[in-house]
């Protein structure tokens, strides 16, 4: 036990993610060159598909790694590459007046956070979550197939009109 | 025999799984020098040359000395390039390779595989990430030859990956499941899926050599138009992290295409692992083979048929196994 929290395989792993997603965060915020701020947007992707993993939804960390950590960020960083010329860390110098109204800010916002976060009441000893009674693929593709059908078919359609509207779009401009 | 599938995470079952690790590593390390010093020999032996002969006792050291060579080299990062990501970059390529070799089922005990239950989206997914570290590299490097490499490769991955997975589609509706442990005992049960599934096999090969960068498919690092592509500013132990995620991917694809479509460890008399291991052999030869038999080809061709050809052809590969499954 630390701070009251039991010392598991499970807490480990979320503190060290949640760790990973922080730092990661503010690395995303304060780096100077876009291209490290896509890299750090990585990482966050990555923790968060941990988080996933830790609370059982194996498939969508999975996805969330394939979708988001592998496609989007090299789409980004594809987009960096074509799009930035030289150096781009050029940042506007930040004055007296603007950091005191910064610090203002943030102050007033953590105050409000903690008083609200004192002032609600939490469960307390609930009964642990069960885990997923099946395989979360079966739970998943059963969602899909058989319980929303059609909406999953339209969402799909709409996906195609809006993929065949870029490339129509992309046509048009040459 | 042990199986760690069937046990609950302790310390002592933690520490079993850092040492497996560590062994797999090793095992990984050993194959890819061998891997490189017999892509030597016989693309040695199909061009009527001898290859190498001259380290050890028929140049069976000359890949040792090799990887000798790069550690004690110069590790040179240039003055104008992106520092911490021209160093960052091998470690994201490289760590992903190792990664997925963790849901690859070498022996029939599972000693040293995870068994996840999306073993297959885990590979795909983890092997997506080896793309960045890749396009960093290029763009880190501040010249014109990495970035060119480094978007070359980043473009041809995505294209060829949709295929890829698509092509694994088949065997998944066939087996019933994501699980690699799964799907290899659903094979020793029934027959080796590259019987029902030959044509998704043919696009799983095509596009597992593109994805590997390789010839016919090795645009990103062309030497006669692009110097060394991604690489080209890498030295030292940098280049051969480099090299290492690449042949360690020629493993791991060839494991996959084992487990996928020849049946896994599965087989008559022989050990399982002995049955892996000449299935793993066998398509890392077909690699090799292809290598020195095909020219590369150009670019326009490259994109055109991916999406023109092979996933059309996995598409329909889908629709075929849907409707037999139906039938019978």
């Amino acid at each position: 036990m630390l701070f009251g929290i039991p010392i598991t395989g499970e807490t480990v792993s979320f503190f060290l993610l949640a760790l990973i997603i922080i730092v990661s965060g503010v690395m995303l915020l304060t780096l100077d060159k876009v291209m490290h701020m896509a890299l750090a947007l990585g990482g966050v992707f990555l923790g968060v598909a941990g988080i996933f993993i830790l609370l059982g939804s194996d498939f969508l960390g999975m996805v969330q790694i394939l979708i988001y950590a592998g496609a989007i960020t090299i789409l980004m960083v594809f987009a960096l590459m074509l799009t930035q010329k030289g150096d781009d860390t050029s940042s506007p110098p930040t004055s007296g007046v603007r950091a005191i109204f910064t610090l203002l800010g943030v102050v007033v916002f953590a105050v409000t956070v903690l008083l609200v976060i004192r002032s609600t009441s939490w469960p307390v000893n609930r009964p642990a979550v069960e885990p997923f009674a099946k395989p979360t693929v079966t739970l998943i593709a059963n969602a899909m197939f058989h319980t929303y059908t059609v909406p999953f078919e339209l969402v799909s359609l709409i996906l195609t009109a809006a993929l065949v509207g870029a490339v129509v779009i992309a046509k048009k401009e040459d | 025999m042990f199986n760690w599938q069937l046990h609950p995470l302790t310390g002592l079952n933690f520490l079993g799984m850092i040492i497996s690790g560590v062994i797999v590593l090793l095992v990984t390390l050993l194959v890819v020098m061998y891997t490189i010093y017999f892509e030597r020999k016989v693309i040695g032996w199909m061009q009527l040359r001898i290859g190498p002969n001259r380290v050890g006792p028929l140049g069976l050291l000359q890949s040792a000395a090799d990887v000798l060579k790069l550690l004690i080299k110069e590790d040179i990062v240039p003055a104008k390039s992106d520092k911490v990501l021209f160093l960052v970059a091998p470690v994201i390529a490289f760590v992903p390779s190792f990664a997925v070799l963790a849901v690859i089922p070498f022996t029939a005990t599972h000693l040293f595989t995870a068994g996840l239950n999306v073993g297959v989206l885990y590979y795909i997914a983890l092997s997506s990430i080896t793309i960045l570290g890749i396009v960093m590299g290029g763009w880190a490097s501040n010249n014109k030859y990495s970035l060119i490499g480094g978007m070359r490769s980043a473009a041809q991955m995505i294209s060829y990956e949709i295929p890829l997975g698509m092509s694994i589609l088949g065997v998944i509706m066939i087996s019933g499941s994501l699980n690699l442990n799964v799907i290899v005992a659903h094979q020793a049960d029934h027959m080796w899926n590259i019987i029902p599934q030959i044509i998704g096999f043919v696009v799983f090969i095509i596009a597992g050599i593109a994805e590997l960068n390789r010839t016919p498919f090795d645009l990103p690092e062309a030497e006669s138009e692009l110097v060394a592509g991604y690489f080209t500013e890498y030295t030292g132990f940098r280049f051969a992290f480099f090299m290492l995620s690449e042949y360690v991917y020629v493993f791991a694809i060839s494991s996959l295409a084992t487990t996928l479509f020849l049946g896994g460890w599965s087989g008559p008399f022989l050990p399982s692992w002995l049955w892996f291991a000449i299935k793993v052999s066998a398509c890392i030869f077909f690699l090799f083979w292809v290598r020195a038999t095909m020219p590369r080809i150009r670019g326009d061709q490259l994109m055109g048929f991916a999406w023109k050809v092979l996933i059309p052809l996995a598409l329909f590969n889908i629709v075929l196994t849907g409707a037999l499954s139906l039938v019978a």
